[in-house]
């Protein structure tokens, strides 16, 4: 899709601000039943066109994303635009600043459309968290399109920007574009700069990008990887690092454990049926075993919490946008908790509390302590099993798009829809969503691919095999 | 848990809720307890903690100090109440 509306921009067949033009129009149409953008930046875009229609005239060569807009999800800052993190606590705040990932692409003179609809501080996996209303799943309007980056997914999947970006915790890129049917992509840990998103878990959040196709993320990714001096944590992925075996001699990993009970018959069968045509390609696929798999879930819901809990405490009602309604003669105390009561939604509530009971004196070894043990146990699982196989294909998800409601009144089993994507996030994986069918209702369904850490470049070109393999 | 825990936590966390929000919080909790208690059939005995980032390399840097007063306004630009170059706060010794 990049590639294409590129070549029509060079072509002079479309001018960048007849492109962006389009896309807004649609968007503005599309918006008010989807709820996909919490704000729309038509001004900046504009502007941004009519800039970049002249960079088109001036120069022969012209970066690929240059003059295509893309959407952003709200947790991540842009300079001069309102960033909410889906929360009523940061309802007023304005970015004071760039994250890195925005700077890069703004080098490359891509233009930002809007910032899109989230669950609560990326808290959630259907966007009903949001204080601003969830989004919608465009393809059942009953259904929830995923989440965190619930809005992102909808975006691209309406074509209401050619990409977006989105942040992932525990799935948030992957579930959602596995219930909108898109290539939503988790780099390693550390790949991608966190400078500038809002921080929800700061060792396990990560940047990427909600696609159309592999490759459009691949062209992505390039320009939003690398390492910043403003984030300690990232690194250079190695690129190109080695070059994919030949198709035949590729071995792929299948781990028993994620085919658990439960499990949807059209999602496992989806899998099941892709994992066919790909050994039919000459692929090697080894039943593989991991075996601390079903305690990823319960040692994310500690660990997590915790982060949250710490990374919370800044919303105290003095730094930040003013809370709408508060009264205003408070003193500090009741500054504090009318402003967190009150700002923050039932979700960021549980989660700041339970991380607090994590934390607090008496229960961090029993519970913090224990379930950081876990998540190495967890990591050497993933360690052990690339020494045998070059990458591991799972479900994305146990179902694809749930009903609104179906989950809220429940915690535990919202929780349960990232059970396939946390394993990832606690041991730094790159871990990528291609869509691979649908179920009898036409709603799409998503396998995973996870490859060793760092190796985020491999397997982008072996799930771009992939990706032509499930088109036949 | 108990049920009183709930007050001292929502005491460390700065956190007002009505009666029938501390009833829903502490039901769910109970239920998200109940889940990660797992853990507990976990063999963990000479297990290093995994504190967090998974590429472990020094980073170091020159000792330059970078100063963008621009961005100082934007921040202060934000907070609620400022006075002069200051955030302003409610008294904190009363």
């Amino acid at each position: 899709m990049i590639q294409e509306l590129h070549q029509k921009l060079v072509a002079k067949e479309i001018s960048v601000e007849e492109l962006t033009r389009d896309y807004l129009a649609r968007l503005k149409r599309e918006n008010p039943e989807l709820n996909a953008f919490l704000t729309v930046a038509e001004n900046e875009a504009l502007n941004q066109a009519v800039q970049i229609d002249k960079k088109y005239l001036d120069k022969s060569q012209m970066p690929l994303l240059a003059g295509l807009p893309f959407a952003v999800k709200d947790n991540i800052l842009i300079k001069d635009i309102k960033t909410t993190a889906g929360s009523k606590i940061l309802e007023n705040y304005i970015a004071p600043y760039n994250a890195t990932v925005i700077k890069r692409l703004f080098q490359q003179s891509a233009i930002i459309i809007g910032k899109t609809n989230l669950d609560e501080f990326a808290m959630g996996s259907s966007t009903e968290n949001s204080a601003f209303g969830p989004s919608k799943n465009p393809y059942d309007l009953e259904r929830v399109p995923g989440g965190s980056s619930g809005g992102s997914a909808v975006a691209v999947a309406k074509n209401l920007a050619v990409y977006a970006l989105g942040s992932d915790t525990g799935g948030s890129i992957r579930q959602p574009a596995s219930f909108c049917g898109l290539v939503g992509f988790k780099p390693s840990y550390g790949a991608v700069s966190r400078y500038g998103l809002i921080a929800m878990a700061s060792s396990l959040d990560q940047i990427g990008p909600l696609t159309q196709s592999v490759l459009d993320a691949k062209i992505v990714f390039e320009v939003i990887a690398g390492k910043d001096e403003k984030d300690a944590t990232s690194y250079d992925v190695k690129k190109n690092n080695i070059n994919l075996p030949p198709f035949k001699n590729i071995k792929i990993g299948v781990p028993k454990e994620y085919f658990i009970k439960g499990i949807d018959l059209a999602v496992e069968g989806a899998v099941r049926n892709s994992l066919k045509k790909i050994e039919a390609q000459g692929a090697q696929i080894l039943e593989i075993s991991l075996p601390y798999t079903p305690y990823a879930l319960p040692c994310y819901y500690i660990i997590m919490p915790a982060e949250v809990s710490a990374n919370l405490a800044r919303y105290d009602g003095i730094r930040y946008s003013p809370l709408n309604g508060l009264k205003n003669d408070l003193d500090l105390m009741n500054l504090y908790f009318e402003t967190r009561g009150q700002g923050f939604g039932p979700e960021s509530r549980r989660r700041i509390i339970l991380g607090t009971y994590v934390l607090s004196a008496g229960y961090y070894d029993a519970y913090y302590l224990k379930a950081q043990k876990v998540r190495r146990l967890i990591k050497q699982d993933f360690e052990k099993a690339f020494q045998k196989v070059d990458f591991i294909i799972t479900p994305t998800t146990p179902t694809p798009a749930f009903k609104f409601g179906e989950k809220t009144q429940d915690p535990v089993s919202m929780y349960l829809s990232d059970i396939f994507t946390v394993s990832a996030n606690l041991a730094g994986l790159p871990a990528i969503n291609l869509p691979c069918g649908q179920n009898k209702n036409g709603l799409p369904l998503g396998l995973q691919i996870m490859a060793q850490n760092g190796y985020d470049f491999n397997l982008l070109s072996f799930s771009e095999l992939i990706e032509q393999i499930l088109k036949t | 848990m108990e049920k009183s825990e709930i007050e001292h936590l929502l005491n460390l966390a700065r956190l007002n809720l009505t009666n029938q929000e501390k009833e829903k919080i502490y039901d769910d909790l109970l239920r998200i307890l109940d889940y990660v208690n797992q853990l507990n059939e976990v063999k963990i005995e000479n297990i290093e903690p995994m504190a967090g980032g998974t590429h472990l390399v020094n980073v170091l840097r020159p000792d330059e100090v970078k100063f963008d007063a621009s961005l100082s306004e934007e921040l202060l630009n934000q907070a609620p109440k400022t006075n002069n170059d200051f955030i302003q706060v409610p008294p904190i010794f009363t």
